[in-house]
Protein backbone atom coordinates (compact mmCIF):
# COMPACT_ATOMS: atom_id res chain seq x y z
CA UNK A 1 0.00 0.00 0.00
CA UNK A 2 1.45 3.15 -0.55
CA UNK A 3 2.29 5.76 2.33
CA UNK A 4 0.19 9.03 2.18
CA UNK A 5 3.65 10.21 1.82
CA UNK A 6 4.35 9.14 -1.09
CA UNK A 7 0.96 10.37 -2.22
CA UNK A 8 2.33 13.51 -0.88
CA UNK A 9 5.63 13.15 -3.67
CA UNK A 10 4.29 12.73 -6.80
CA UNK A 11 3.84 15.44 -8.54
CA UNK A 12 1.17 17.23 -10.63
CA UNK A 13 1.97 15.98 -13.71
CA UNK A 14 2.49 11.72 -11.94
CA UNK A 15 6.07 11.92 -12.05
CA UNK A 16 7.63 10.48 -8.98
CA UNK A 17 9.64 13.43 -6.92
CA UNK A 18 13.14 11.74 -5.72
CA UNK A 19 12.14 14.38 -2.41
CA UNK A 20 14.59 14.38 0.57
CA UNK A 21 14.01 18.09 1.06
CA UNK A 22 14.26 18.42 4.39
CA UNK A 23 12.61 21.28 4.99
CA UNK A 24 9.28 19.64 2.86
CA UNK A 25 9.51 16.86 5.37
CA UNK A 26 9.90 19.13 8.74
CA UNK A 27 6.86 21.30 6.97
CA UNK A 28 4.69 18.59 6.48
CA UNK A 29 5.17 17.37 10.15
CA UNK A 30 3.86 20.68 11.75
CA UNK A 31 0.97 21.10 9.08
CA UNK A 32 0.04 17.78 8.91
CA UNK A 33 0.28 16.46 12.38
CA UNK A 34 -0.90 19.64 14.57
CA UNK A 35 -3.15 22.33 15.03
CA UNK A 36 -6.73 23.21 15.97
CA UNK A 37 -9.28 21.00 15.19
CA UNK A 38 -12.80 21.72 14.77
CA UNK A 39 -15.58 20.35 16.95
CA UNK A 40 -17.59 18.21 14.52
CA UNK A 41 -14.78 16.44 13.22
CA UNK A 42 -14.12 12.71 14.95
CA UNK A 43 -10.75 12.30 17.09
CA UNK A 44 -10.17 8.89 18.16
CA UNK A 45 -7.02 8.67 20.36
CA UNK A 46 -5.23 6.11 22.07
CA UNK A 47 -2.99 7.55 24.77
CA UNK A 48 -2.93 10.88 23.73
CA UNK A 49 -2.11 9.82 19.74
CA UNK A 50 -4.43 10.53 17.06
CA UNK A 51 -5.25 7.61 15.46
CA UNK A 52 -8.02 9.59 13.29
CA UNK A 53 -8.55 12.97 12.63
CA UNK A 54 -10.56 12.93 9.37
CA UNK A 55 -13.12 15.40 9.13
CA UNK A 56 -16.72 14.10 10.00
CA UNK A 57 -17.85 14.26 6.35
CA UNK A 58 -14.90 12.35 5.62
CA UNK A 59 -15.66 10.13 8.10
CA UNK A 60 -19.07 9.46 6.93
CA UNK A 61 -18.81 8.94 3.78
CA UNK A 62 -16.32 6.37 4.67
CA UNK A 63 -18.95 4.06 6.74
CA UNK A 64 -21.41 4.69 3.51
CA UNK A 65 -18.92 3.42 0.61
CA UNK A 66 -17.86 0.35 3.88
CA UNK A 67 -21.90 -0.65 4.12
CA UNK A 68 -21.41 -0.98 0.44
CA UNK A 69 -18.67 -2.70 -0.08
CA UNK A 70 -19.75 -5.31 2.36
CA UNK A 71 -23.33 -5.41 0.66
CA UNK A 72 -21.78 -5.90 -2.80
CA UNK A 73 -19.49 -8.66 -1.26
CA UNK A 74 -22.50 -10.47 1.02
CA UNK A 75 -23.52 -12.81 -2.46
CA UNK A 76 -19.83 -14.13 -2.71
CA UNK A 77 -19.91 -15.67 0.79
CA UNK A 78 -23.33 -16.89 0.56
CA UNK B 1 5.53 44.04 17.27
CA UNK B 2 6.19 45.54 14.15
CA UNK B 3 9.04 43.39 12.07
CA UNK B 4 11.04 45.00 9.60
CA UNK B 5 12.31 43.57 5.79
CA UNK B 6 15.81 43.28 7.33
CA UNK B 7 14.53 41.07 10.91
CA UNK B 8 14.93 37.00 10.93
CA UNK B 9 11.46 36.48 11.17
CA UNK B 10 10.51 37.45 8.02
CA UNK B 11 12.83 34.71 6.59
CA UNK B 12 11.34 31.48 6.03
CA UNK B 13 11.66 29.51 8.87
CA UNK B 14 15.21 27.61 8.63
CA UNK B 15 16.12 24.23 9.23
CA UNK B 16 19.99 23.30 11.02
CA UNK B 17 21.24 20.19 11.66
CA UNK B 18 24.62 18.26 10.76
CA UNK B 19 22.88 15.32 10.32
CA UNK B 20 20.26 15.78 7.27
CA UNK B 21 20.35 12.36 5.94
CA UNK B 22 19.56 11.08 9.29
CA UNK B 23 16.26 13.05 10.04
CA UNK B 24 14.96 12.72 6.41
CA UNK B 25 14.88 9.29 7.05
CA UNK B 26 13.10 9.69 10.20
CA UNK B 27 10.43 12.12 8.99
CA UNK B 28 9.57 10.21 6.47
CA UNK B 29 8.31 7.57 9.12
CA UNK B 30 6.88 10.14 10.97
CA UNK B 31 4.88 11.44 8.02
CA UNK B 32 4.34 7.56 6.69
CA UNK B 33 2.35 6.18 9.94
CA UNK B 34 -0.62 9.19 9.16
CA UNK B 35 -3.81 8.20 8.63
CA UNK B 36 -4.95 10.63 6.68
CA UNK B 37 -5.60 8.52 3.58
CA UNK B 38 -8.36 11.49 2.73
CA UNK B 39 -9.25 9.51 -0.69
CA UNK B 40 -12.70 7.45 -0.69
CA UNK B 41 -12.87 4.38 -2.53
CA UNK B 42 -13.75 1.24 -1.79
CA UNK B 43 -9.87 -0.55 -1.69
CA UNK B 44 -9.15 2.18 0.41
CA UNK B 45 -11.68 2.06 2.85
CA UNK B 46 -11.06 -1.44 3.69
CA UNK B 47 -7.66 -0.81 3.73
CA UNK B 48 -8.40 1.97 6.29
CA UNK B 49 -10.65 -0.33 8.37
CA UNK B 50 -8.29 -3.23 8.37
CA UNK B 51 -5.86 -1.17 9.15
CA UNK B 52 -7.59 0.21 12.38
CA UNK B 53 -8.97 -3.27 13.26
CA UNK B 54 -4.97 -4.60 12.95
CA UNK B 55 -3.71 -1.60 14.88
CA UNK B 56 -5.78 -2.36 17.74
CA UNK B 57 -4.96 -6.32 17.57
CA UNK B 58 -1.40 -5.23 17.59
CA UNK B 59 -1.58 -3.24 20.79
CA UNK B 60 -3.54 -5.75 22.41
CA UNK B 61 -0.60 -8.92 21.14
CA UNK B 62 2.01 -6.28 22.43
CA UNK B 63 0.39 -6.12 25.50
CA UNK B 64 0.08 -9.78 25.90
CA UNK B 65 4.34 -10.28 24.87
CA UNK B 66 4.92 -7.89 27.80
CA UNK B 67 2.43 -9.43 30.15
CA UNK B 68 4.16 -12.92 29.52
CA UNK B 69 7.48 -11.55 29.74
CA UNK B 70 6.56 -10.45 33.45
CA UNK B 71 4.94 -13.38 34.64
CA UNK B 72 8.31 -15.21 33.60
CA UNK B 73 10.23 -12.82 35.23
CA UNK B 74 8.16 -13.37 37.77
CA UNK B 75 9.40 -16.91 38.60
CA UNK B 76 6.04 -18.58 38.88
CA UNK B 77 5.59 -20.25 35.67
CA UNK B 78 6.77 -23.41 34.92
CA UNK B 79 9.30 -24.24 32.00
CA UNK B 80 6.84 -26.07 30.39
CA UNK B 81 4.59 -23.29 31.14
CA UNK B 82 6.71 -20.70 29.58
CA UNK B 83 7.35 -22.48 26.54
CA UNK B 84 3.67 -23.27 25.59
CA UNK B 85 3.06 -19.23 26.40
CA UNK B 86 5.90 -18.73 23.87
CA UNK B 87 4.78 -20.78 20.98
CA UNK B 88 1.30 -19.26 21.61
CA UNK B 89 2.52 -15.84 21.00
CA UNK B 90 4.75 -16.91 18.23
CA UNK B 91 1.84 -18.43 16.66
CA UNK B 92 -0.36 -14.78 16.91
CA UNK B 93 2.57 -12.66 15.73
CA UNK B 94 2.58 -15.37 12.52
CA UNK B 95 -1.00 -15.04 12.18
CA UNK B 96 -0.71 -10.94 12.47
CA UNK B 97 1.83 -10.70 9.67
CA UNK B 98 -0.22 -13.12 7.70
CA UNK B 99 -2.99 -10.34 7.61
CA UNK B 100 -0.72 -7.45 7.27
CA UNK B 101 0.38 -8.89 4.24
CA UNK B 102 -3.26 -9.97 3.02
CA UNK B 103 -4.18 -6.30 3.04
CA UNK B 104 -0.66 -5.29 2.07
CA UNK B 105 0.44 -3.23 4.96
CA UNK B 106 3.74 -2.37 6.65
CA UNK B 107 4.58 -2.18 10.34
CA UNK B 108 5.09 1.01 9.74
CA UNK B 109 1.43 1.47 9.03
CA UNK B 110 0.29 0.03 12.40
CA UNK B 111 2.74 1.97 13.91
CA UNK B 112 1.31 2.85 17.12
CA UNK B 113 3.03 5.15 19.75
CA UNK B 114 1.44 3.86 22.83
CA UNK B 115 2.67 7.31 24.91
CA UNK B 116 2.09 7.37 28.57
CA UNK B 117 -0.38 4.28 28.61
CA UNK B 118 3.27 2.35 26.61
CA UNK B 119 4.88 2.99 30.17
CA UNK B 120 2.56 1.87 32.40
CA UNK B 121 2.21 -1.53 31.02
CA UNK C 1 -19.44 26.36 -0.14
CA UNK C 2 -17.24 25.27 2.44
CA UNK C 3 -14.60 26.93 3.99
CA UNK C 4 -11.07 25.98 4.15
CA UNK C 5 -9.82 27.30 7.10
CA UNK C 6 -5.99 28.18 7.64
CA UNK C 7 -5.76 30.10 11.04
CA UNK C 8 -7.50 32.03 13.72
CA UNK C 9 -6.16 35.35 14.92
CA UNK C 10 -6.54 38.37 17.19
CA UNK C 11 -7.87 41.79 15.25
CA UNK C 12 -6.03 42.16 12.02
CA UNK C 13 -6.87 44.17 9.20
CA UNK C 14 -4.91 43.32 5.64
CA UNK C 15 -3.61 40.41 4.63
CA UNK C 16 -0.33 39.81 2.50
CA UNK C 17 -1.48 40.38 -1.34
CA UNK C 18 -2.17 37.85 -3.93
CA UNK C 19 -1.65 35.07 -1.48
CA UNK C 20 -2.63 31.72 -2.83
CA UNK C 21 -4.01 28.62 -0.86
CA UNK C 22 -5.19 25.37 -1.37
CA UNK C 23 -6.42 23.93 -4.31
CA UNK C 24 -4.96 27.57 -5.76
CA UNK C 25 -8.10 29.40 -4.39
CA UNK C 26 -7.02 33.25 -2.81
CA UNK C 27 -7.40 33.54 0.41
CA UNK C 28 -9.29 36.40 2.31
CA UNK C 29 -9.46 37.53 5.49
CA UNK C 30 -12.52 36.43 7.63
CA UNK C 31 -14.19 38.41 10.67
CA UNK C 32 -16.26 36.38 12.33
CA UNK C 33 -17.28 36.91 16.38
CA UNK C 34 -14.67 38.90 17.28
CA UNK C 35 -11.98 36.75 15.88
CA UNK C 36 -9.71 36.98 12.53
CA UNK C 37 -9.75 34.02 10.33
CA UNK C 38 -7.95 33.53 6.94
CA UNK C 39 -10.02 31.16 4.58
CA UNK C 40 -10.42 30.36 0.97
CA UNK C 41 -13.55 29.20 -0.80
CA UNK C 42 -13.39 25.18 -1.33
CA UNK C 43 -15.55 23.37 -3.88
CA UNK C 44 -14.79 19.91 -3.46
CA UNK C 45 -16.13 17.24 -0.35
CA UNK C 46 -12.00 16.40 0.53
CA UNK C 47 -8.95 17.67 0.16
CA UNK C 48 -5.90 15.95 -1.75
CA UNK C 49 -3.04 15.52 1.13
CA UNK C 50 -0.38 16.61 -2.36
CA UNK C 51 2.76 18.90 -1.24
CA UNK C 52 1.33 21.89 -3.19
CA UNK C 53 -1.55 21.58 -0.81
CA UNK C 54 0.73 20.92 2.58
CA UNK C 55 2.58 23.92 1.50
CA UNK C 56 0.40 26.41 0.41
CA UNK C 57 -1.43 25.83 3.60
CA UNK C 58 2.00 26.81 5.32
CA UNK C 59 2.80 29.29 3.60
CA UNK C 60 -0.58 30.75 4.41
CA UNK C 61 -0.31 30.56 8.18
CA UNK C 62 3.47 32.07 8.02
CA UNK C 63 2.33 34.98 5.85
CA UNK C 64 0.69 36.45 9.23
CA UNK C 65 3.56 35.78 11.25
CA UNK C 66 5.21 38.82 10.74
CA UNK C 67 2.09 40.84 12.23
CA UNK C 68 1.08 38.58 15.12
CA UNK C 69 0.77 34.82 16.23
CA UNK C 70 -1.60 32.90 14.76
CA UNK C 71 -3.67 29.60 16.10
CA UNK C 72 -2.99 27.28 12.58
CA UNK C 73 -5.88 25.07 12.20
CA UNK C 74 -5.12 21.78 11.11
CA UNK C 75 -4.57 20.45 7.42
CA UNK C 76 -7.55 20.21 5.38
CA UNK C 77 -9.65 21.83 8.21
CA UNK C 78 -12.67 22.50 6.01
CA UNK C 79 -16.68 23.84 7.33
CA UNK C 80 -19.09 26.18 6.64
CA UNK C 81 -19.13 29.69 7.98
CA UNK C 82 -21.79 29.05 10.31
CA UNK C 83 -20.37 25.65 11.84
CA UNK C 84 -16.97 28.13 12.09
CA UNK C 85 -19.34 30.89 13.73
CA UNK C 86 -20.67 28.03 15.88
CA UNK C 87 -17.41 27.05 17.29
CA UNK C 88 -16.16 30.32 17.75
CA UNK C 89 -19.21 31.06 19.94
CA UNK C 90 -19.09 28.33 21.66
CA UNK C 91 -14.81 27.61 22.39
CA UNK C 92 -14.27 31.66 22.64
CA UNK C 93 -13.09 31.51 26.03
CA UNK C 94 -10.69 28.78 25.30
CA UNK C 95 -9.38 30.25 21.82
CA UNK C 96 -8.85 33.96 23.53
CA UNK C 97 -6.51 32.29 26.42
CA UNK C 98 -4.74 30.29 23.84
CA UNK C 99 -4.00 33.97 22.04
CA UNK C 100 -3.38 34.84 25.19
CA UNK C 101 -0.84 31.99 25.97
CA UNK C 102 1.33 32.37 22.49
CA UNK C 103 0.87 36.33 21.94
CA UNK C 104 4.66 37.27 21.10
CA UNK C 105 5.56 34.29 20.40
CA UNK C 106 6.82 31.69 17.64
CA UNK C 107 7.17 27.72 18.12
CA UNK C 108 10.79 26.52 17.76
CA UNK C 109 11.43 22.69 17.18
CA UNK C 110 14.22 20.07 18.50
CA UNK C 111 14.06 16.98 17.53
CA UNK C 112 16.95 14.38 18.76
CA UNK C 113 18.16 11.26 17.12
CA UNK C 114 20.24 8.67 19.23
CA UNK C 115 21.56 6.40 17.00
CA UNK C 116 21.86 2.93 19.28
CA UNK C 117 20.73 -0.48 19.38
CA UNK C 118 18.52 -0.44 23.07
CA UNK C 119 18.17 -4.22 22.95
CA UNK C 120 21.89 -4.80 22.58
CA UNK C 121 22.84 -3.42 26.00
CA UNK C 122 20.54 -6.46 27.77
CA UNK C 123 22.71 -9.17 29.47
CA UNK C 124 23.34 -12.36 27.25
CA UNK C 125 21.03 -15.17 28.19
CA UNK C 126 22.52 -18.57 27.58
CA UNK C 127 20.72 -20.06 24.63
CA UNK C 128 17.47 -21.34 24.64
CA UNK C 129 16.64 -25.02 22.94
CA UNK C 130 12.96 -24.81 22.95
CA UNK C 131 11.51 -22.09 20.45
CA UNK C 132 8.55 -20.41 22.47
CA UNK C 133 10.94 -19.87 25.44
CA UNK C 134 13.52 -18.54 22.91
CA UNK C 135 10.82 -16.61 21.29
CA UNK C 136 10.19 -14.78 25.04
CA UNK C 137 13.52 -14.72 26.00
CA UNK C 138 14.17 -12.74 22.95
CA UNK C 139 10.96 -10.55 23.40
CA UNK C 140 12.26 -9.96 27.05
CA UNK C 141 15.33 -8.23 25.80
CA UNK C 142 13.38 -5.75 23.59
CA UNK C 143 11.19 -5.18 26.05
CA UNK C 144 14.03 -4.49 28.62
CA UNK C 145 15.54 -2.55 25.42
CA UNK C 146 12.99 -0.27 25.58
CA UNK C 147 12.45 0.54 28.49
CA UNK C 148 16.54 1.71 28.59
CA UNK C 149 15.32 3.43 25.69
CA UNK C 150 12.25 5.42 27.18
CA UNK C 151 14.28 5.87 30.49
CA UNK C 152 17.00 7.73 28.37
CA UNK C 153 14.73 10.11 27.18
CA UNK C 154 13.42 11.36 29.75
CA UNK C 155 16.57 12.34 31.20
CA UNK C 156 16.86 13.84 28.02
CA UNK C 157 13.87 16.15 28.13
CA UNK C 158 15.28 16.86 31.82
CA UNK C 159 18.65 17.77 30.22
CA UNK C 160 16.86 20.07 27.86
CA UNK C 161 14.40 21.50 29.91
CA UNK C 162 17.55 22.57 31.89
CA UNK C 163 19.15 24.21 29.11
CA UNK C 164 16.51 25.93 27.93
CA UNK C 165 14.31 26.70 29.80
CA UNK C 166 14.48 30.04 30.91
CA UNK C 167 14.09 30.87 27.73
CA UNK C 168 11.12 29.34 26.90
CA UNK C 169 7.06 29.73 27.66
CA UNK C 170 6.38 26.86 27.19
CA UNK C 171 6.83 23.79 25.70
CA UNK C 172 5.20 20.27 24.17
CA UNK C 173 7.30 16.55 23.66
CA UNK C 174 6.79 13.62 22.15
CA UNK C 175 9.04 10.98 23.36
CA UNK C 176 8.32 8.58 21.07
CA UNK C 177 8.39 9.56 17.31
CA UNK C 178 9.84 7.19 15.69
CA UNK C 179 13.16 4.12 17.02
CA UNK C 180 15.77 6.64 16.15
CA UNK C 181 13.64 9.63 17.02
CA UNK C 182 14.12 9.70 20.94
CA UNK C 183 12.84 13.05 21.63
CA UNK C 184 10.59 15.93 19.59
CA UNK C 185 10.00 19.00 21.36
CA UNK C 186 8.04 22.16 20.99
CA UNK C 187 9.08 25.13 22.40
CA UNK C 188 6.96 28.50 22.76
CA UNK C 189 9.73 31.12 22.44
CA UNK C 190 9.09 34.92 22.41
CA UNK C 191 10.09 36.76 19.45
CA UNK C 192 12.70 38.77 21.14
CA UNK C 193 14.63 35.55 22.33
CA UNK C 194 14.60 33.48 19.79
CA UNK C 195 18.70 34.62 19.43
CA UNK C 196 19.45 33.83 22.54
CA UNK C 197 17.43 30.46 22.47
CA UNK C 198 19.88 29.80 19.55
CA UNK C 199 22.76 30.32 21.50
CA UNK C 200 22.04 28.62 24.16
CA UNK C 201 20.79 25.15 22.41
CA UNK C 202 24.38 25.35 20.15
CA UNK C 203 26.31 25.42 23.41
CA UNK C 204 23.93 22.48 24.99
CA UNK C 205 24.66 20.74 21.57
CA UNK C 206 28.27 20.70 22.47
CA UNK C 207 27.05 19.14 25.69
CA UNK C 208 26.44 15.78 24.08
CA UNK C 209 28.01 14.80 21.11
CA UNK C 210 26.50 11.23 21.00
CA UNK C 211 22.69 13.03 20.04
CA UNK C 212 22.34 14.17 16.75
CA UNK C 213 19.98 17.60 16.57
CA UNK C 214 17.60 19.21 13.96
CA UNK C 215 16.73 22.69 15.04
CA UNK C 216 14.02 24.32 12.71
CA UNK C 217 12.09 27.56 12.92
CA UNK C 218 10.57 29.83 13.58
CA UNK C 219 6.83 28.14 12.89
CA UNK C 220 3.45 29.37 13.75
CA UNK C 221 2.65 27.64 16.80
CA UNK C 222 1.19 24.02 15.46
CA UNK C 223 1.72 22.20 18.37
CA UNK C 224 0.10 24.90 20.92
CA UNK C 225 -2.99 25.33 19.31
CA UNK C 226 -5.39 22.60 19.75
CA UNK C 227 -7.66 23.66 22.72
CA UNK C 228 -8.68 20.01 22.82
CA UNK C 229 -5.43 18.01 23.27
CA UNK C 230 -5.68 18.81 27.12
CA UNK C 231 -8.73 16.49 27.47
CA UNK C 232 -7.69 13.79 24.83
CA UNK C 233 -4.14 13.78 26.99
CA UNK C 234 -6.25 13.00 30.42
CA UNK C 235 -8.48 10.80 28.82
CA UNK C 236 -5.67 8.51 27.31
CA UNK C 237 -3.41 8.47 30.56
CA UNK C 238 -6.67 7.67 33.25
Amino acid sequence: MSSPFDQIIINETGDQIEETDLSLLETLDHVLNRGLVIAGEITISVADIDLIFLGLNVLVSSVETANEVLRQREPETK
Amino acid sequence: MKLSPGNPLSAKPDIETSHADEFVEQLRCVNDSLPSRINIDAQSVEQGLAKLVLTLIEFIRRLLEKQAVRRMEGGDLSPEQIEELGLALMQLEAKLQELKTQFGLTDQDLNLDLGPIGRLI
Amino acid sequence: MKLYAYCLTEDIDELTDGLTGVAGATVRLLKLQGFSLLVSDFADEIVAVTRDNALNHAAVVRSVLDRTTPLPFRFATLVTESELGSYLATRREALQAKLELVRGCVEMSVKIIWDRDWAQDSVGDEVQKKPGTAFLVEKRREILGGEARASEAKKIESWLRDRVGENVRETRINTNPTEKLILAAAHLVERGTVAKYRETLKDARSERPELHFLVSGPWAPYSFANIDLEFTARFGVS
